[in-house]
């Protein structure tokens, strides 16, 4: 039965992290707000089944990697044959636990309005809730924020069944390591996956049909990537096309295009992730989808229809939980005419492979293609004694410059980079120049060395150029 | 520690004490002498493939208790702990799976309670649509399929050595045949506590124990509440389903077991759509 329709300032679909910085940001700005989400427990896939509980499996995966590496073989370090993928991930639920718990108190203290429901609109000033117990509720808001995430793709060529043939959710909820893997696609999370089970010495084997993975990134992060994947023992099968997924009944078998067949435990489907609109009813609303099932938005997240905004997955790439959040609060800020700043390049990517890439600003060819030329400066990990001593030695930091050395870019591959770049992300945005990092002391050893290596380089390759021109 | 459900305890006071005494000691899961025929006939076939096998333990509970509890032992001594049905055969290969089904089949404790036979069959069919129940809420929830496939298929693993041992506790006071509603309140009693014991014995994972064990108050399955829960709503599917009067209108599932596990009215819909393959999986080799 439907109850009266309710009233609020703002409307927020999603408790993920795009929703939950937009509801903070309209109740901090004073309005009424409610948040609807189909879980019990606000953090949507980002702390369920995404983010949160593929780090944590990442950070077991990497305990022993990094063991392995610092004993230098005075120990004998491998994942003990009963490590069950399931106590590997013991610590998710208090982590999980304590983030929740976290999300529902700011909620709570901020005044927001929480139901549990599936969400649908009625016009595109009205949506309609539908409970778990079948009742109905009917709400009208000055703004609506669709904020639903994705969630993985499935397509129809690899039946994904959860049990032999997974995917990014399901692979989560393993109950022991199978002996091999193939992964299909090479993008963010496959490659994460990749060389997570790789580290716990699952015989891993990814494929995909482009030339290289991670292509969005720079060429010498992957190439360094690809590089500890195989040393790994993980396998890389690039430009190879899947034809079929299929279990035999006693293996998944993976066909090629080319007529080769792979034979694996288990295979993971990471072939992308599908916008979370389909109960919406976004027309509705007066919303059409990209032809890649997105909401279009423009620069500030508002739609075609002027009070509805949308932020985080459902709008497209980069599809990251920082940048969702950022959107989220951008969105809110500018229904509600607060001030903005500009929309910027200093949002930094962070991918959780092993080991971590990560990068803000502009590439190398970025800045050629905007100055004319870029000056480019790098560190190799293996110059630095904290790298040694952490036995984390191959890692590279890259800064680019424009051809006046003021800072322009930073992409780090290596342990602990996604930390590293936030020094590139505050220089950035207080505009300085290679010559900061090499005039200021940093703490030795420290990772942070590599800011003042890679400045250096990059002075020095400037000085020899401006030698050469005079 | 005692092993019966207090709460629901209705059983004369002199009953529920022998059985608690009686059930303290070591327990052997019963098989039924056709399963057991079955599968040595099955592993006597040399063209007998591994899958075939795993098509008859996955539909009869005692054959894949046996087989998983002979897996785990000392005897194989396994790298790792077997967890699942899968694990084990991808695990142990053809020929020593085909050793160990042989083995259980020929060695188990043969179930022969005059009369009772039909009863363990029916708990089994039971077992069998529980774990196909399982295995589809498993899929809807992203959670471990195989996992809960076994807790399905084991929950109520000890109903039978509750039942024999009922039987075999008042042969000796009695020659009449017992009355049904003290078997069934004995097995209601008992059969959590009994079935998490063996399934501790067999050194399954906790999970599948506390699943056992908490079917009917998965909120004391702690920190397994949702494995416990999957199976407690595959328990009902079951039931429901191997009822041919009622429809799927009268499935009417525990409220805060459904909301527990974020289930929405479609996708408990789209379950009940399953009660026809469900059915079939289980009905394969009966």
């Amino acid at each position: 039965m439907s109850a009266a329709e309710q009233h609020f300032d703002v409307l927020v679909l999603g408790a993920g992290p795009a929703g939950h910085k937009a509801a903070i940001q309209a109740a901090k700005a004073g309005q009424r707000v409610l948040i609807v989400d189909r879980e019990a427990a606000p953090g949507g896939e980002c702390v369920q089944r995404g983010t949160i509980p593929s780090k944590t499996l990442r950070e077991s995966a990497c305990y022993l990697a990094g063991l392995r590496a610092r004993s230098e073989g005075v120990i004998e370090v491998s994942v003990p044959a009963q490590t069950q993928v399931a106590s590997l991930m013991r610590r998710l639920r208090a982590v999980r636990g304590h983030h929740e718990d976290y999300l529902a108190a700011q909620l709570e203290r901020n005044g927001i309005v929480r139901w549990r429901g599936r969400a649908r609109f009625l016009s595109s000033e009205s949506v309609e809730v539908r409970c778990p117990d079948r009742s109905l509720r009917r709400v009208r808001a000055r703004f609506v924020v669709i904020a639903t995430g994705s969630r993985p793709r499935q397509p129809e060529h690899v039946p994904v069944d959860h049990e032999h043939v997974l995917d990014s959710d399901s692979i989560l909820s393993l109950i022991y390591l199978p002996r091999s893997l193939t992964v299909l696609g090479a993008g963010v999370i496959a490659c994460e996956f990749a060389s997570i089970f790789a580290a716990l010495g699952v015989e891993v084997t990814m494929v995909d049909a482009g030339a290289r993975p991670l292509a969005f990134l720079d060429p010498e992060l992957t190439s360094r990537y690809v590089q500890a994947f195989e040393r790994m023992g993980g396998k890389l099968l690039t430009g190879r096309k899947t034809e079929g997924v299929r279990w035999d009944g006693s293996a998944v078998v993976t066909r090629l295009a080319d007529g080769v067949e792979l034979r694996s435990e288990k295979a993971l489907c990471a072939l992308g992730r599908v916008a979370n609109v389909g109960d919406l009813d976004l027309s509705a609303a007066g919303i059409s989808l990209t032809t890649r099932g997105h909401v279009p938005v423009d620069a500030n997240l508002r739609t075609v229809v002027p009070h509805v905004y949308a932020a985080g997955d459902v709008v497209g790439p980069p599809a990251l939980a920082a940048t969702a959040m950022e959107q989220g609060r951008r969105a809110m800020r500018h229904a509600l005419g607060l001030p903005l700043h500009e929309a910027g390049e200093v949002v930094p990517v962070g991918i959780y492979t092993i080991p971590e890439i990560s990068g803000v600003g502009l590439s190398e060819e970025e800045a050629v293609k905007r100055y004319g030329h870029a000056l480019v400066g790098r560190a190799r990990f293996e110059e630095l004694a904290r790298a040694h001593i952490n036995g984390q030695a191959d890692g590279l930091l890259k800064l680019v410059a424009d051809p006046a050395g003021r800072l322009v870019g930073a992409h780090i591959v290596g342990e602990a980079a996604t930390e590293l770049v936030h020094v590139a992300q505050m220089a950035l945005v207080g505009g300085l120049t290679l010559e900061a990092f090499v005039d200021n002391v940093f703490n030795f050893p420290t990772m942070a060395e590599a800011y003042r290596v890679a400045a250096i380089d990059a002075v020095a390759k400037m000085q020899v150029a401006t030698k050469a021109a005079a | 520690m005692s092993l019966s459900t207090h709460a629901q305890a209705r059983l004369p006071g002199w009953l529920h004490d022998l059985l608690e005494r009686h059930l303290e000691e070591e327990l052997e899961l019963p098989i039924l002498p056709e399963a057991s025929g079955r599968l040595v006939t099955l592993c006597e076939d040399e063209k007998c493939d591994v899958q075939a096998i795993e098509r008859v333990l996955e539909r009869d509970p005692s054959l894949a208790a046996h087989v998983l509890r002979i897996a785990n032992s000392a005897a194989y001594a396994p790298k790792e702990p077997i967890v699942s049905l899968h694990h084990a055969i991808s695990r142990l290969g053809l020929g020593t799976i085909r050793n160990i089904a042989m083995g259980s089949s020929v060695q188990g404790k043969v179930f022969r309670v005059p009369g009772q036979q039909t009863r363990v069959r029916s708990i089994w069919v039971h077992c069998a649509v529980t774990a196909a129940f399982a295995r589809d809420i498993a899929r809807k929830l992203r959670r471990n399929v195989e996992a809960a496939f076994l807790c399905g298929l084991l929950h109520d693993v000890g109903r039978p050595v509750v039942l024999q041992a009922t039987v075999e506790a008042l042969a000796h006071r009695t020659k009449e045949p017992l009355p049904v509603a003290l078997l069934e309140t004995a097995m209601n009693e008992f059969h959590g506590p009994v079935g998490a014991r063996m399934v501790r014995a067999w050194n399954l994972a906790d999970w599948t124990a506390a699943a056992v064990a908490h079917h009917h108050e998965p909120e004391k399955a702690a920190p397994f509440e949702d494995e416990a829960r999957i199976t407690a709503l595959a328990d009902e599917l079951s039931y429901w389903a191997l009822d041919e009067r009622r429809s799927p209108a009268d499935f009417q599932p525990e409220a805060e077991l459904v909301e527990a596990l974020n289930l929405y009215p479609d996708d408990i819909e789209a379950l009940l759509a399953q009660r026809g393959r469900a059915l079939e999986f289980a009905e394969a080799f009966q």
